[in-house]
């Protein structure tokens, strides 16, 4: 019982840090752009697939990928971004719903044209195997990930903060006309966001590879789970983000250990449920 | 008349986080007034007036409304009490008609079969029936201003709450605006009280005027009184106005 | 009702719809697979006109109508396979069932006040728990299909060896499904919700109880789906988790917008448009490329979404104005040469 407990618990941690960083990208995104991306998680998805394609051809180690994979995704951010959202800024609300499903729909039915229905995984990795401490277990794979997803989260941290990229970016997200006043072209920082956005996603997807395999209808999961997060975080604290990510990790590794693996979304969508009700603002949330 | 106040706000406080917006404010509005309650920006006007009809929840004091203690009521029960209000800046339904949007308010006291009557009656009563079929999003501050009254004045209130209802307007409009809310006042027995910023027309209209500033009540009394007020003018234009003029 | 008031244009139009679609089955004598399609395409267009009701009228953003269907099929299947109930009843039982839990849901968000984004999310994440749960329940649910039985009267267990009776039947209720959106549309709720839909404070304080209002408009739509769901069931003649789809919440969700939000007959035109073209799509691509249909499909719905956001709906209005001008025109024209001569 205690020993399940434990266990569960570490693995909750490790998933949850790489949680925070699928919902990180998902969070600059929402908190700046104020963007409702409802294809994030099939960001998440499609970077998997990408990994899974660059890892195989080239018989690279999944957590090797993302030096590939980002760069495509960043790609992929910029023209998603001009083609399609940039388009739905001034739109009713309704529209970026409808523009982003569309976008949903198109990345799993051409992940399904292109790598078929069946789930896909990589082979090869350098950091196989388990660190054993008394009677637990942590597959390295997962310490090696979470270690990266926080360095990572912390990185992203200093650049918003201390760099004029990221200060542009956070100028833009508090008012949009202000902010192109004053000679931030919006356009450009938004794209920049965006890509950004979705080449964390590539990263995170990199990791997860190096544990998990993907099919087409995959990102569901992670675009619930990353707003589950956001919910729980609020918007504009990275600390909140990680201990709202670790959190929505360990319970959801505790339902699937106590209760039956099925039921993993159970637990994160009370906790998703329950926040909504009692802090619309998240627990760490600004505004 | 009836001896008892039928707006009786006492000691409502409300905050926002550190931040006090309205401290221990208390007003009262007898039957059938124009009161104004003016103030700086950032005084807290339309914070009060959002605890009054039930948007806020105050933190701390009651509000009672002809008699009956409505603090933490619903907004849609004061309004079947009898109170409504109009909004700072305009929120009309902007894909609605102007007839549409009335007929919203209308249906707070009258049914399927005459609210019609209520409808026209109102459309009339403002003078919007040329523009009855337009969509809110094509009008104008002037019209969309008198669509936020109509609508409200379709629920029957005795109390009319209008923040800023003049803001904007040019000499004319507000003239005519004036002109609605007196009619309005003497012909159907409104209670008002306005929220202003315009001068002209808190002084050509209200009976009364209470000031606010930083949360607080400053000061109340006839238009004439609170012109000559030193707190008021100090909160207004400063200190040094007032030296100036004491000088 | 006014006669001359009630056959406008457009009413004419949809009657002509209707009407087409009573004779279609019978002049071209189509096929199994074909009356199949042309059921699903109107299966899409009562849950899109549905929609309109809590999404396109009230503005809540729902994305649940397979978490609904799914109960609905999963009440009418189960009463018919343990008790032998029939659907006709079991579906108005799988209706209250969906009802009863969108309200458990709605009462507390509406409630809190959750709207827009949060509301839309924790609607998909419905769809996601009911297929986790059903999944679980072995019982009920569990990862085999579930089989209906077929009984000694197609009438009472409701299956039939040819989708003709379906398609009838799901065309009356989407008749009906558009006359309580007509109904709702004109009477106080109406009102009220697309007043709400704008803004909840100024309709709040006109006197609208914004909460009971979207909880009765909540209703109305999921019962609408739990019943169609019972029908759902009989027709593929097994119930199966898989029913609890969140791609096909999200796509109803879309088939509302792009038809015009709030307009009673631009969700079931828009179903009824897009889903037979994706239909045909499938069939005519589905077998070089899995997927491909749906990638088609969906950059038409983006392209729709973003270069008509209000829908397509006020497309058709301005289509019917200019015809009805045209022809105020012609007519008087006509009688202007008659003058002449």
């Amino acid at each position: 019982m205690f020993e399940t407990a434990t266990q569960g618990i570490i693995t909750g941690i490790l998933m949850g840090a790489i949680y925070a960083l699928i919902a990180l990208g998902l969070s600059i995104v929402f908190g700046i752009m104020n963007v409702t991306n409802f294809a994030h998680g099939d960001f998440v998805m499609l970077s998997m697939y990408l990994s899974f394609a660059v890892g195989s051809a080239l018989a690279w180690d999944a957590v090797a990928t993302p030096l590939i994979t980002a760069p495509l995704m960043f790609l992929f951010g910029i023209i998603t971004y001009y083609l399609l959202i940039d388009r739905t800024l001034r739109q009713m609300y309704v529209v970026q719903l409808a523009v982003t499903v569309g976008l949903q729909i198109l990345m799993r039915s051409a992940a399904l044209i292109i790598w078929q229905a069946q789930p896909r995984a990589l082979q090869y990795s350098f950091i196989q195997g388990n660190i054993q401490i008394g009677d637990f277990q942590i597959l390295t794979s997962r310490l090696f990930s979470a270690v990266v997803s926080l360095i990572f989260i912390a990185g992203m941290a200093y650049f918003m903060n201390k760099t004029w990229a990221g200060r542009a970016m956070r100028a833009a997200s508090d008012d949009l006309g202000a902010a192109s006043l004053m000679g931030v072209n919006y356009h450009k920082t938004y794209a920049l966001t965006f890509a950004i956005g979705s080449s964390i996603t590539a990263l995170a997807g990199g990791l997860v590879m190096s544990f998990q395999q993907t099919d087409p209808v995959g990102g569901i999961r992670f675009g619930l789970l990353s707003w589950a997060v956001l919910a729980l975080a609020g918007l504009g604290s990275l600390p909140g983000l990680i201990v709202a990510g670790i959190i929505v990790g360990v319970v959801e590794s505790l339902t699937v250990s106590f209760f039956d693996p099925r039921s993993r979304l159970l637990g994160v969508y009370a906790i998703f449920i329950l926040v909504l009700w009692l802090r619309p603002r998240g627990l760490f949330g600004r505004r | 008349m009836d001896a008892e106040p039928i707006l009786k706000v006492a000691d409502v406080t409300k905050k926002f986080g550190n931040l006090v917006a309205v401290n221990r404010a208390s007003l009262e509005v007898n039957r059938g007034e124009i009161v104004g309650l003016i103030g700086p920006n950032g005084a807290g006007k339309t914070t009060l007036f959002n605890a009054i009809s039930g948007l806020y929840r105050p933190e701390e004091g009651t509000v009672f409304f002809k008699g009956m203690n409505i603090t933490n009521w619903l907004p849609h029960k004061i309004c079947k009490l009898g109170m409504s209000r109009t909004f700072q800046v305009t929120r009309a339904f902007t894909h609605m008609t102007v007839e549409d949007t009335v007929r919203v308010g209308a249906y707070n006291r009258f049914n399927e079969k005459n609210v019609q009557d209520k409808v026209d009656q109102v459309i009339k009563v403002c003078e919007l029936v040329d523009i009855r079929k337009r969509v809110c999003e094509d009008l104008g501050l002037a019209s969309l201003r008198k669509v936020e009254l109509a609508r409200a004045l379709a629920t029957e209130p005795e109390m009319l709450l209008l923040d800023e209802a003049g803001a904007g307007l040019n000499a004319t409009e507000l003239a005519t605006f004036m002109d609605l809310i007196k009619k309005l006042n003497q012909e159907s027995q409104i209670t008002f009280c306005v929220v202003e910023h315009v001068m002209q027309m808190v002084m050509g209209l209200c009976q009364r005027i209470v000031v606010l500033d930083s949360g607080e009540i400053i000061a109340a009394g006839t238009p004439n009184e609170i012109s000559n007020n030193a707190r008021v003018i100090e909160a207004y234009l400063g200190k040094r106005a007032v030296h100036a003029r004491n000088q | 009702m006014n006669v001359k008031k009630f056959f406008n244009p457009r009413n004419i139009l949809i009657l002509f719809g209707v009407g087409i679609a009573l004779v279609i089955p019978l002049i071209f004598k189509a096929g199994q697979y074909t009356m199949l399609l042309m059921t699903t395409v109107l299966l899409y267009a009562i849950l899109a006109s549905a929609w309109n009701i809590i999404g396109g009228m009230a503005g809540q953003l729902d994305l649940a109508a397979a978490a609904y269907l799914g109960l609905g099929a999963f009440t009418t299947g189960t009463l018919l396979i343990r008790w032998n109930i029939t659907p006709w009843v079991g579906m108005i039982i799988g209706g209250l069932v969906a009802t009863l839990l969108a309200m458990l849901i709605g009462f507390p968000l509406f409630g809190f006040k959750v709207k827009e984004l949060w509301y839309a999310l924790s609607s998909s994440a419905l769809v996601v728990v009911m297929q986790s749960l059903f999944m679980m329940w072995n019982e009920v649910g569990g990862p085999t299909e579930k089989y209906l039985p077929v009984g000694t009267s197609p009438w009472y267990s409701l299956r039939f060896n040819d989708y003709m009776p379906y398609y009838y039947i799901m065309l009356i209720i989407l008749v009906v499904v558009l006359l309580v959106n007509r109904w709702i549309r004109y009477s106080k709720l109406g009102y009220s919700l697309l007043a709400l839909g704008e803004d909840e404070d100024a309709v709040e304080v006109l006197g609208v109880n914004s909460q009971s209002s979207k909880l009765k408009a909540l209703a109305i739509y999921s019962f609408i789906c739990g019943v169609v769901g019972g029908i759902f069931a009989s027709i593929y003649g097994y119930v199966h988790p898989a029913f609890f789809d969140t791609s096909m919440s999200m796509e109803i969700a879309i088939l509302g917008i792009v038809g015009g939000m709030g307009f009673i007959y631009g969700p079931a035109l828009a179903a009824i448009v897009m889903v037979s073209f994706r239909e045909v799509l499938r069939a005519s691509l589905g077998s070089q490329l899995a997927g491909l249909y749906l990638a088609v499909y969906a950059i038409i719905l983006i392209v729709v979404a973003l270069y008509q956001p209000r829908g397509i709906a006020p497309l058709v209005e301005r289509g019917i104005k200019k015809a009805q001008t045209y022809f105020v025109e012609l007519t008087r024209g006509r009688r202007a040469d008659i003058k002449s001569s």
